[in-house]
Parts: C-alpha cells; structure tokens; sequence
C-alpha cells in the first residue's frame, strides 16, 4: 500500500538549505550571474546535479522560483544561476548583495541533457534568449571533455548586441577554434557584423550528419515548433533532440502540478525531454 | 478484510466511547442543505445522515487550503524548520467516493517525491466509511467509484436491524474488537448485504460515458469550436477546483512575520482554471483561454492519470457540477465528447 512509506519530518520535501551568494556578475542590462555556496560543508560535499537540471532557490521571506543550473557539473564547491531580472523573487535577487543568505532546493529533474550518450557524437546546441542559460552546464561540460565529443556547434540568437548573454565565455569559445559559433540578433547596431534575423534561419546550414548527431534546444515557447520544424527537415532523429521546456513551477516535485503537460510534469519527468517523448504530446510545443 | 456485524443497539455505545477516546470528526448539519465535517463532541451532534458537503472532508485534514510547511528565523543566522503536523484522529462517516478521492490524494503525495506534510496526517487519520445517500450530480457509479475497496480502516453498511462492517487494517480491528460488541458475518449476513448494495447502486441517477472517452478525447482534441462551446459559460471562478475530493493543484508562498525576524513558506490551493494558473515568469501564459482550460481540466482528471496511475482523476461526487455558476456539467461533458466524435 501506498501508505506504507518513511516520510523524513527533519528534511521535508519544502526544506531549503541555506546557501549563500559569494559572487554576483552583471552579464546584461537585465540578467546577472549568482555564485551560491551552501553554509553546511555536508550539504555541499553531497549536492550533485547533472546538465538541465534546476533548483528552487528561496528568497527568505518573499518567495521561491525554479531556475536552472548553469555551472559546469564537475566543479563541486559551488553552483552558478542565471538569472533575469523579471519581477518578484528574480527582482529581489537583483537587490541583493554578496554575502547574503538564499535557500536552496533540488537540483530537480530526472530530464537532463544525455551527455553520456553525446559522447563520440556530434553536438548541436540551439539557444534563443535566455535559453542559453540550461545549455550552459552542458555545453561546460562537453568543453571539459572536449575530446570525447566529435563537432560541437552553437547556433544562438539575441534580441540585440547588446542582450547577448555571456560574451566574456562566447569570446574564449571562439577563441578555442574547436567549437562553431553562429551567433544572430534580431535587431542590430551600427557595429554588429554577424547574423541577422531569428536563429532558426541557421539550422538549415548545419554540416552534421543525422546519423550521429545529439541536438540540445533551450529557448523562449515561441522558439520550439520552429526549430523542430528546421531540425525534422534535416532528418535528425526526434530521440537524439532533446528540448529544455519551461513551465510555471511552484513545487518542483511533482506535487503543484502546474508544470503538467499532458501526463508528463516539468519538473520531475522533465525539464529536458526528447523530441520523441513529446511529439504528440499536446500542448508540449 | 474481515466481515463482521454490529448490532444496532450497541452502535450508538460504540459511537460515544469514539467520540470520547479520540479527536473525533464527523458530519454536522451545517444549515438546510449542508452538512460540514467538524470535530464532534456530543454524538447528538453527529448526523451522518446527509447527502451534500461542499468541501471533501478528507481534503480538508490531510490537505487543507492554506497549510504552513516551513517556517524560519532570519536574524544573524538563517535557521529553517519544517512544519510537520500528525495528530491521531478518527475521520467518521466518509463517503464511497470521498475515500476513493482520498485514495487518489494518498498516489500524488506519495509518487517520486514523499510529501511529508500529506501523509504523517494521513498515517495518523483513522477513517472510518459510510454509505451516503447520492445527489442528482453523483455520477460515481460511471466512476467505479460508488464503492471503496480500500483507503478505509473500518466501513459501515447500515441494513435494516445491523451494521454489515468491513475491517480492513489491524489498526481497524483492534478498534473494532475493543470498543464494539461485534460478531463474524454469516452468509445470511452478506446475502442482505448485497442486496443492500444492489439496491444502493440503484439511487445514483447521473451517469457518464466515460469508457471511449480516453480516444475519444484525442480525436476531439483539436476541435476548437466543441471546446469554445464547452466553456462558453464558464466564469474561470475555479469553484470547480475548490470542490474537488481529488483536485489538487498549489502555490507556494513565502511570508514574513511584521518584526522582519521570522517567515514563513505555506501552500494554499490553486486552480486551473483561472487565468494565471498558466503563466510564467516574463509574461507568456501557456493556457491564456478559458476553454484551453477546461480542456486541460477534463483531460487532468479523465485522461493522465489513467495513463499515470491507472485510474481517473476523478469520482464523480458531482460536487462541481452543484458549485458551478455557469451549469457546466463534466458528465454531461463527457457524454457530449462521445456524441461529437460518434456523428
């Protein structure tokens, strides 16, 4: 029976751990990079999470929002969110200073980016917006490891010059010479000299084969049936594309239920879902 | 399970030494049409004769509408305590169908993550089933929900002179054996029994076609003038949500205490069905129309959680079909599905 489960009433399923912000980076005029360290050196030594993942980080006292992880996975010590400054808790955490105290939950989902099974295979990332922040754990990670990865290539769109997200790691990737970039702003200034128009226009230019080729999607909803359309025409397998989708979360353990699509839920089934999993999902994309 | 019986002058004695033994919550007449389930002191205020509540009792113990599940101190040091909360109690008088709501709350609270809050109130809930005469709305037969195989400790089937009484757990029977003159069923026993049942399953008047409705639902999925029809009327209030024995969708909030010292995180019920159920963090609402909603509702409760749990998310109390302003009727829904998607 169902009822016959421990339930742990020291370490609820609501409980954050308290953490605190050793670092804060402004990456654009709207979104800022958090350094988060947790106080109890057990708490930390344990936390593990994998690409795709997400937290449910507390601003104590004014509430609790799901973002997620951009560190590299193996660094241990510490986690790193992206986080834009759109009212509420993500606009209390912009007022925040280092050395102040969050709460932190998860990492939660059981949907990540597979990055086992990328390996020996070509990597594809599309990012639109703020999608770039889900793909960042994964793509740090495959450059950790870059030599078990065959091509690796990201194709981002921006708004604007200006919006672009993490110029400073984009600046090194290129550098690197062994990851493609195709960078794409919607609106651009006097200076820019890269892509013009929305990022779904670059797919059709992609030289992996579908054969051995993992894509990685993160971006706004709107994004999602547009780039699959791209991707489809190409004839990548819909069970090597994998997309991060983003719904309201209120619990981000399968309980609120405000993240269902369907039978799946977001947050536990997801965030990140293969193409095959949710093709005839409705309502997923 | 064991079967066994009670007399009918001895139940009244069994009634008082629960009453006085434990936390006792039963239904109380409330006002003409209503009753509520309210700790009862007296058992000349318990009245399990009643046919409507508007909030499912077992809802209202295990997963009330605003429920404190952290609390801390944010002074020098940030201290987090959980809020667990587990108190035995007796739940007295529950429908068929409420149990099986129950039973439905018992799966999500305890599928991939555990729910510490739902269920240390649940374990410590001793419940104890009735019969309850069905309303108009009740469609629980269609539901195979008219009847409760288990969730219970202890169920009462009142016949003419006796109770028929169904012991399902141990804590059941200790209770059963130490505070009720009881006796094994006969088979004379059971054959009044169910003809008793027979007889009981003939008083529920709605019924829904639900058996093709898990196809049916995909074929008529796209059909947006069917479902702008379906939700017409609908006022996006979520009093269907509020009702509920099985609807079980949260907000969390964090509050904090006017001394700035203290706060709080709490869940309190949300629904689905009004128009920032759906929206996220920068403005894009992923069901911005009412009858997106209600589809989703109907596809919640009739469709994913057969695919989930093997059963339906919903038991046909009617208790929506009662609360709703605009007399949108979720039977009469489900039968309107499967004549659309027949012609």
């Amino acid at each position: 029976m169902s009822l016959e489960v421990n339930a742990d009433s020291k370490n609820t399923i609501y409980t954050p751990d308290v953490a605190r912000i050793t670092r804060i980076e402004r990456l654009s005029p709207t979104e800022k990079v958090f350094k988060i360290v947790f106080d109890d050196e057990e708490i930390k030594n344990k936390f593990e999470f994998k690409p795709g993942q997400f937290v449910e980080l507390t601003v104590f006292g004014l509430g609790e929002a799901p973002f997620s992880i951009i560190s590299n996975p193996k660094n241990r010590d510490f986690l790193k969110l992206c986080i834009r400054d759109v009212g509420g808790v993500s606009r209390a955490l912009h007022n925040m200073e280092e050395g102040e105290k969050v709460g932190i939950r998860g990492p939660f989902g059981n949907g990540y980016f597979p990055y086992e099974k990328m390996k020996n295979q070509n990597v594809l990332l599309i990012a639109g917006g703020l999608g770039l922040a889900p793909l960042m754990s994964l793509i740090r990670y495959i450059l950790h490891y870059r030599e078990d990865y065959k091509g690796i290539m990201v194709i981002y769109g921006a708004v604007n010059p200006e919006s672009i997200l993490f110029k400073n790691e984009i600046q090194y990737w290129s550098n690197r010479g062994d990851i493609s970039l195709c960078l794409s702003v919607d609106n651009p200034d006097d200076k820019w000299t890269g892509e013009i128009g929305i990022c779904t226009k670059l797919i059709p230019r992609v030289i992996f084969p579908p054969d051995d080729t993992y894509v990685a999607v993160a971006g706004p909803p709107a994004m999602y049936k547009y780039v699959v359309y791209e991707l489809e025409k190409k004839k990548y397998k819909p069970e090597n594309i994998f997309l991060s989708l983003e719904r309201r979360m209120e619990c981000g353990v399968g309980k609120c239920n405000h993240c269902h699509v369907g039978n799946k839920l977001v947050c536990v089934d997801g965030p990140v879902f293969s193409l095959w999993e949710i093709r005839n999902l409705k309502e997923a994309i | 399970m064991l079967y066994k019986v009670l007399d009918k002058d001895p139940y009244k004695d069994f009634i008082k030494t629960l009453i006085s033994k434990y936390e006792f919550i039963g239904p109380k007449k409330k006002d003409r049409s209503v009753h509520d389930f309210v700790t009862i002191k007296n058992i000349s205020e318990l009245d399990t004769n009643y046919m409507r509540t508007t909030i499912p009792p077992a809802k209202k113990l295990l997963f009330p509408p605003d429920e404190e599940l952290v609390t801390y101190e944010i002074e020098k040091k940030i201290e987090v305590r959980p809020m667990v909360e587990s108190s035995e109690k007796i739940l007295f008088g529950i429908s068929a169908w409420d149990i099986n709501g129950m039973n439905f709350l018992d799966r999500v609270f305890t599928t991939d993550f555990i729910d510490e809050n739902y269920i240390s109130k649940r374990k410590k809930l001793i419940v104890i089933g009735m019969d309850i005469e069905p309303t108009e709305t009740n469609f629980s037969m269609s539901m195979g929900a008219e009847y409760a195989k288990d969730g219970f400790d202890i169920y009462l089937t009142e016949l003419k002179d006796k109770y028929f009484i169904r012991v399902a757990t141990a804590r059941g029977n200790k209770i059963v054996e130490k505070y009720a003159k009881i006796r094994d069923a006969s088979s004379e026993d059971f054959k009044k029994y169910n003809k008793f049942m027979d007889n009981y399953r003939k008083k529920f008047k709605m019924s829904a076609d639900i058996n093709s409705f898990y196809y049916d639902f995909e074929s008529i999925y796209d059909n947006g003038d069917f479902w702008k029809r379906v939700a017409k009327n609908c006022y996006s209030c979520g009093s269907c949500n509020l009702v509920c024995p099985t609807c079980f969708c949260f907000n969390v909030k964090d509050d904090i205490e006017i001394n700035l010292k203290s706060g709080s995180k709490s869940r309190e019920w949300d629904s689905c069905m009004i128009p920032e159920y759906g929206l996220v963090a920068g403005g894009h609402n992923f069901r911005p129309d009412k009858e997106n909603r209600l589809k989703q509702r109907y596809r919640c409760k009739l469709k994913t959680f057969l695919d989930k749990f093997g059963k339906y998310a919903c038991v046909g109390c009617g208790r929506c079909i009662e609360a709703c302003l605009a007399k949108i009727n979720i039977a009469e829904d489900i039968n309107s599905v499967k004549k659309e998607v027949s012609v």
